[in-house]
């Protein structure tokens, strides 16, 4: 159980004239789950590194419980790290890779086999104990890597892509065992990846990096549905959100946006009074596939909500729901549509936009408006 | 696969074992003279020919060579240079084979600010021919005390072969995964404990590859033994030398041939012992994490 301080990471690697990491702040409670999301090269793993004191900080300090512990070789800091490759010791057994740390630090003989045996049963490894690590599937030697990062009972747990050399469908459930894992240990994990499904499913907060600054902090709801910018509100969701380019216009019924679909059908979209200082000016409209659906009674009655009819071009059915694809001011926009409703690629179709849960980004900046 | 299976004396299948046959004979005839030689007695190879079998077989050449042959003044065979060889080799091979293993591992684990130049300049020493070296060096073995020991000898074996070594080692770390060595950190091993625990554990091939290519290099060499040693401190590839060049009356070249079959058997059994190793240690890829 610790709390984490990042304060103004910065890092600068030899030969490079740009920095890795812009200056990160950081608070992460005691027993949270902190998602670190972001494109490759991102700074991530940079960042990541440096909590493990695996790579220098150029500036900023890293306290674990209000302990400064920048200058804190890595191995005295209690942290363990779970990584992308496992990088489990392939000579030796798997209870000794386990046992590996519990031995450096000259534990004794019996505590060593009760908390390897612990780890063992909470990880369901009692029968892989005496193999090799290359005698291991793929998801066997993932949770080896995790047994041995449980072993020692770290202050902090560092998780670096760890899912991502399984396959679909071993991913979804060592994401759930992940999980249960963190609500029994109730323990603070840093965790790396760029699958924005991994962090929205895991995380208590997300934190999406960008060219190595912090784009956005925030809890997994705050930052699908208030994100902070374009860049924020693009990675995060599948099918990513569309970008439309609308004018704010008055009307009788307040603020409007008129759109073209694709077969020169106009719509008027209501917007929220909150974008009145961008009354006539271009903006960008933010749009996820759930603000477009059938219409619904109890809903379409709100005063942002409005309905069309409108020309599919695409369906792609999921199963639980179709996307569909139509196109607005000539950008294809994606909707999720329920099964049910009858949509024909070619064909208009009733359509209703929720226009109070879209957001709004100044096309300058990219930053969130209204 | 199948298909040659099936068809067993397809031509190209007599080509490719032909060929195999033909480059067998020409590597093994020089080998099958000087066997055969060797258990010859000196009448017989004067009186036959050189392929010809021994009409008596004999180990009258190897004991001779062995106990009582003539290299110089002396008359006592090629044993004592024998295990002169084996005491130079031995030490000479472990101890740059050792630091090999260590510069390698400071090198691909834990580079400092220059290792690349310094691993550039090593690895000139592979280059270096060995004649270049032997003025400044007799004159450093000099200066040390140790000219005209068995001692400087290993000396010089080890400091020309640490290049080599150091290569081989540098090469295979390289491939090992820079994870392993962060989780080791943070498993709260060291510099040493990494290297014993994990890499040492990880080096079998490439510890096999060093050793058949040192043993090799060390034992065979006559150049150095015949410049950095004397008397009856030098090697068994400078006894032969002395023992072919020594001639009193008649040549006898069963003795001459039981010699150097004796000079060749230590690197020929580090080979059978050691081989599979030496093929599996050069095309060692990555270790699979």
């Amino acid at each position: 159980m610790a709390q984490l301080q990042l304060k103004d990471i910065r890092k600068t690697y030899k030969n490079s004239p740009e920095e890795t990491l812009k200056g990160i702040n950081i608070e992460i409670e005691s027993g949270e789950f902190l998602i670190l999301v972001g494109p490759s090269g991102c700074g991530k793993s940079t960042l990541m590194n440096s909590i493990a004191g695996l790579e220098s900080l150029s500036g900023g300090s890293i306290s674990i419980n209000g302990r400064d512990i920048s200058q804190v070789p890595p191995k005295d800091r209690d942290i363990a790290m779970v990584f992308q490759s496992y990088a489990l010791y392939p000579t030796m057994s798997v209870r000794d890779n386990i046992a590996f740390g519990l031995k450096i630090r000259r534990q004794p003989r019996d505590q060593i086999n009760a908390e390897v045996s612990r780890v063992a049963s909470m990880l369901q490894i009692e029968p892989l104990l005496d193999k090799k690590p290359s005698q291991l599937s793929g998801g066997q030697q993932q949770r080896v890597a995790m047994g041995r990062a449980l072993a020692r009972r770290p202050k902090i747990y560092l998780f670096d892509e760890p899912l991502s050399n399984l396959d679909a469908k071993l991913r979804v459930e060592m994401r759930t065992e992940i999980k249960r894992l963190h609500q029994q240990l109730n323990t603070t994990i840093v965790y790396v990846t760029h699958d924005q499904i991994e962090a929205m499913t895991l995380a208590d907060r997300i934190a999406v990096i960008k060219d190595g600054e912090l784009l956005q902090l925030g809890t997994p709801k705050e930052v699908y549905e208030t994100p902070a910018n374009q860049f924020v509100a693009s990675f995060i969701g599948s099918p990513a959100m569309s970008f439309i380019p609308i004018t704010v216009t008055e009307t009788d019924q307040g603020l409007a946006a008129r759109v073209t679909g694709a077969n020169r059908e106009t719509l008027r979209l209501p917007l929220p009074q909150g974008l009145s200082p961008y009354l006539g000016r271009q903006i960008t409209l933010g749009i996820r596939p759930e603000h477009i659906s059938q219409p619904e009674a109890a809903r379409i009655e709100h005063p942002l909500v409005t309905r069309a009819e409108l020309t599919i071009e695409v369906t792609e059915p999921t199963g639980p729901d179709v996307i569909a694809l139509i196109r607005l001011n000539d950008v294809a926009v994606h909707c999720r549509l329920n099964p049910e409703h009858p949509a024909r690629a070619g064909e208009p179709t009733q359509l209703m936009f929720d226009m109070a849960r879209t957001v709004y980004f100044d096309p300058d900046t990219g930053q969130r408006i209204g | 696969m199948h298909d040659t299976n099936t068809r067993p004396f397809s031509i190209s299948r007599v080509a490719i074992y032909a060929t195999l046959i033909v480059a067998m004979l020409v590597y093994l005839i020089p080998v099958v003279v000087m066997l055969l030689n060797s258990f010859k007695t000196t009448g017989d190879i004067r009186a036959g020919n050189l392929l010809a079998l021994p009409t008596t077989w004999t180990l009258e050449g190897w004991s001779k060579a062995w106990s009582s042959a003539c290299t110089g003044v002396q008359c006592e065979g090629v044993h004592g240079f024998f295990w002169n060889s084996f005491r130079m080799t031995v030490p000479a091979v472990l101890i740059s084979t050792i630091l090999g293993s260590f510069n390698g591992y400071v090198l691909s684990k834990w580079s400092f600010r220059g290792s690349n130049l310094f691993f550039s300049l090593l690895l000139f020493g592979c280059f270096i021919p060995f004649q270049v070296i032997i003025l400044p060096m007799a004159f450093t073995l000099g200066k040390l005390g140790l000219a005209n020991t068995l001692t400087g000898l290993v000396l010089v074996h080890v400091i020309y072969g640490v290049a080599f070594t150091t290569l081989f080692f540098r090469n295979y770390y390289v491939s090992v995964p820079d994870a392993l060595i962060k989780a080791a950190r943070l498993d709260g091993a060291g510099f040493f404990t990494i290297f014993f625990r994990i890499l040492i554990p990880l080096s079998t091939p490439i510890f096999m590859v060093c050793l058949i290519w040192q043993f090799t290099q060390i034992w065979n060499d006559f150049l150095f033994g015949v410049v950095f040693a004397s008397g009856h401190g030098q090697p068994i590839t400078v006894a032969i030398n002395n023992l072919v060049n020594t001639s009193t009356g008649v040549k006898e070249y069963n003795v001459d041939m039981a010699a150097a079959m004796i000079a060749a058997l230590p690197t020929l059994l580090v080979y059978i012992v050691a081989g599979k190793y030496f093929i599996r240690g050069l095309t060692a890829g990555s270790v699979k994490g």
